[in-house]
């Protein structure tokens, strides 16, 4: 009985409170270790994805969970990161060990900068905001001829240290061991005072102004902190993919990464990384699925591109009306079921 | 230069139907429809199928687009934002930006992505107003979009209904404790507002054609009904007629200068955008809107 009980603030607040715990962590690093020996190249990369988008995710949980600021525009935070990688590596020539973090700097700048205006505006403006940002972000890196605009960027491979990361396999350790990093960060951040200011900002920021949390400088911490994760996946989405367009940031990934954090749960880190991994693999479980039943409907492949967009607004709204927790939610209401089995409560 | 004003009127005036539409649902009822441009765009679509495919005459297929429209609204209403009523304002848009999404996507599957066009009494035929030749869907454009204006702003400060619908926005509780039906007039205001959209929408469709991609004059509407602030009819009007001249201002003059390496091309498309940053960074309540207090 004594293990349920926690006496002291060491214990209150670890990340892996007890054995059992730490027996499915070990077996989750077990499996990311071993799972590329295993599983062929589609999974692997789509995997892949899946770990770049948990990145993302976890930005904008940080932002628009935890602080409560909506942003529309975070497809446009990606894109710098990306563009900015691209640009370092081909022009400047810096090996990608510096460049990784210094996109995520750059995109964290202006992260910064859209966070200052953001003081202003509140809820729907705020999200007009953002909206508005993401499209002129758009504009200029299509318009620019230092981006090349439609034409695309082409992006060296990742190179560490003579390292050359060709295949599937290597990029896969190295998306997971940054995505593992970035939720340790994220799960940190969220236990310490900024955690606790941001989401006293989230529920009555005046309120919160009142008991001595300076707004101004959270809430622009909030932005910056939120666009260098989004620069961090840029930057390692442009190196996977070894070539970037303008188009490929726009709104739909906004409207993508808000599915994410709605149906994951908004405010929690494990909900991130849920509603990344399942955002993720349902446009290939709509090609999986068009395809095998392409023999006897030949005509759904040709609506495989209606079918994303739509699906990501279904699962938004579908999750806003029926459980606004998502999918942590959903978890912790079996978590809850089965500890406190046969009581109700 | 006229011409360049002109067709900015015209331009303005859809978006100025479109952020009345927005202005009326955020009036009545405090949420920010983003599936304003997916709803004018499936409007436009509708009439489409009853004029071209269906072969009815264009006032008929007119109307019965209108109908159905408000009816679709009132629906969207009826499912889903009476659900959302105690939620904070987040989810609210947010569903809003899902059912875009889901429209958007039912619209193709419906419809496909072809490009398609409405043939109406109007197409093709010019007038010319001293000298100057104007397309007459253009003027029709004008000219429905005025009366709407003159009706809305009278239904709003006049009629019964139209105060009942200003209180619902303000107060939804003391309002039902007056003995006002809220869900009613919640139900009724979205039927309006995306009769509005469809007329819109039918009114873009003059003027290109009728796609997919409509839905994104919506978004650059949302920038007219925020320069013009958010709880302005006249103020909706005004900011999509500023918006409209703008546009073309900018996409005459703009268009094709270079500033060192980068090319301003396609200026119409984001300059609605920079204004509405603009307008957020300076004045977010836009030019006729009031200030919102917020109580802690």
């Amino acid at each position: 009985m004594a293990e349920h009980f926690k006496i002291s603030y060491r214990q209150d607040m670890a990340l892996f409170p007890n054995l059992w715990v730490r027996i499915w962590l070990g077996i989750l690093i077990l499996l990311l270790l071993m799972a590329p020996c295993f599983l062929p190249r589609y999974p692997l990369s789509i995997l892949n994805e899946m770990g770049i988008a948990v990145i993302g995710a976890l930005g904008l949980n940080l932002l628009t969970g935890y602080t409560g600021q909506i942003s529309l525009g975070h497809g446009a935070f990606v894109a710098i990161g990306a563009y900015s990688s691209a640009l370092l590596t081909e022009k400047a020539g810096l090996p990608f060990l510096i460049s990784l973090p210094l996109s995520g700097l750059i995109a964290a700048g202006l992260g910064l900068i859209v966070g200052v205006p953001s003081l202003r505006l509140k809820g729907l403006y705020l999200a007009l905001g953002t909206l508005a940002f993401g499209f002129i972000v758009e504009y200029v890196l299509f318009h620019w001829g230092l981006t090349q605009g439609d034409m695309g960027m082409a992006v060296k491979k990742a190179q560490i240290l003579g390292f050359t990361f060709k295949t599937e396999k290597a990029y896969f350790y190295l998306i997971v061991s940054i995505a593992c990093l970035a939720a340790l960060c994220a799960k940190n951040l969220a236990r310490t005072k900024i955690g606790r200011s941001f989401v006293a900002i989230r529920d009555r920021d005046i309120a919160a102004e009142a008991m001595g949390i300076p707004l101004a400088q959270y809430k622009i911490m909030a932005f910056g902190v939120s666009s260098f994760y989004a620069g961090v996946a840029g930057c390692l989405l442009a190196h996977y993919q070894k070539w970037i367009v303008p188009g490929a940031f726009d709104l739909s990934l906004s409207i993508a990464y808000i599915a994410m954090i709605i149906l994951g749960g908004l405010g929690t880190i494990l909900g991130s990384v849920l509603g990344a991994i399942l955002i993720t693999g349902i446009p290939h479980g709509i090609l999986y699925l068009t395809d095998a039943l392409k023999v006897s409907y030949p005509v759904l492949s040709g609506l495989v591109v209606d079918f994303k967009l739509g699906i990501f607004g279904l699962i938004i709204v579908l999750t806003l009306l029926l459980e606004p927790r998502g999918l942590y939610g959903i978890y912790s209401r079996i978590k809850i079921y089965w500890k406190t089995w046969p009581y109700r409560y | 230069m006229i011409e360049i004003w002109l067709n900015g009127l015209c331009t303005g005036s859809i978006y100025a139907l479109l952020a009345l539409g927005f202005v009326l649902i955020y009036k009545s009822t405090g949420i920010l429809n983003f599936a304003q441009g997916e709803l004018a765009m499936v409007g436009a679509f509708l009439c489409y199928t009853f004029a071209m495919l269906l072969d009815l005459p264009y006032v008929v297929a007119f109307l019965i687009a209108l109908a159905i429209g408000a009816i679709l609204g009132a629906f969207l209403d009826a499912l889903f934002f009476r659900k959302m009523v105690g939620e904070p304002i987040f989810s609210t848009i947010m569903v809003t930006v899902g059912l875009a999404s889901i429209l958007s996507c039912v619209a193709g599957i419906l419809w496909g992505h072809d490009v398609h066009a409405i043939h109406s009494p109007f197409t093709h035929r010019t007038a010319s107003l001293g000298g100057i030749v104007l397309s007459q869907g253009a003027l029709y454009t004008i000219g429905a979009s005025l009366v709407l204006i003159v009706i809305f702003v009278l239904f709003f400060n006049r009629s019964l209904l139209g105060i009942a619908m200003k209180g619902t926005a303000e107060d939804p509780h003391t309002s039902g404790l007056l003995g006002i039906p809220v869900k009613r007039i919640h139900m009724l205001s979205w039927a309006i507002g995306s009769a509005v959209a469809v007329v819109a929408g039918i009114f873009l469709a003059e003027q290109s054609f009728v796609r997919l991609s409509m839905s994104h004059t919506g978004i650059k509407a949302m920038a007219a009904a925020i320069l013009g602030g958010m709880d302005s009819i006249g103020g909706a009007i005004l900011g999509g007629v500023l918006i409209g001249i703008v546009e073309g201002l900018a996409a005459n003059y703009l268009s094709g200068m270079e500033i060192g390496d980068f090319q301003f091309g396609d200026v119409k498309d984001v300059a609605a955008f920079g204004i509405m940053i603009l307008v957020l960074m300076i004045r977010p309540q836009g030019i006729f809107g009031k200030r919102k207090v917020e109580r802690v």
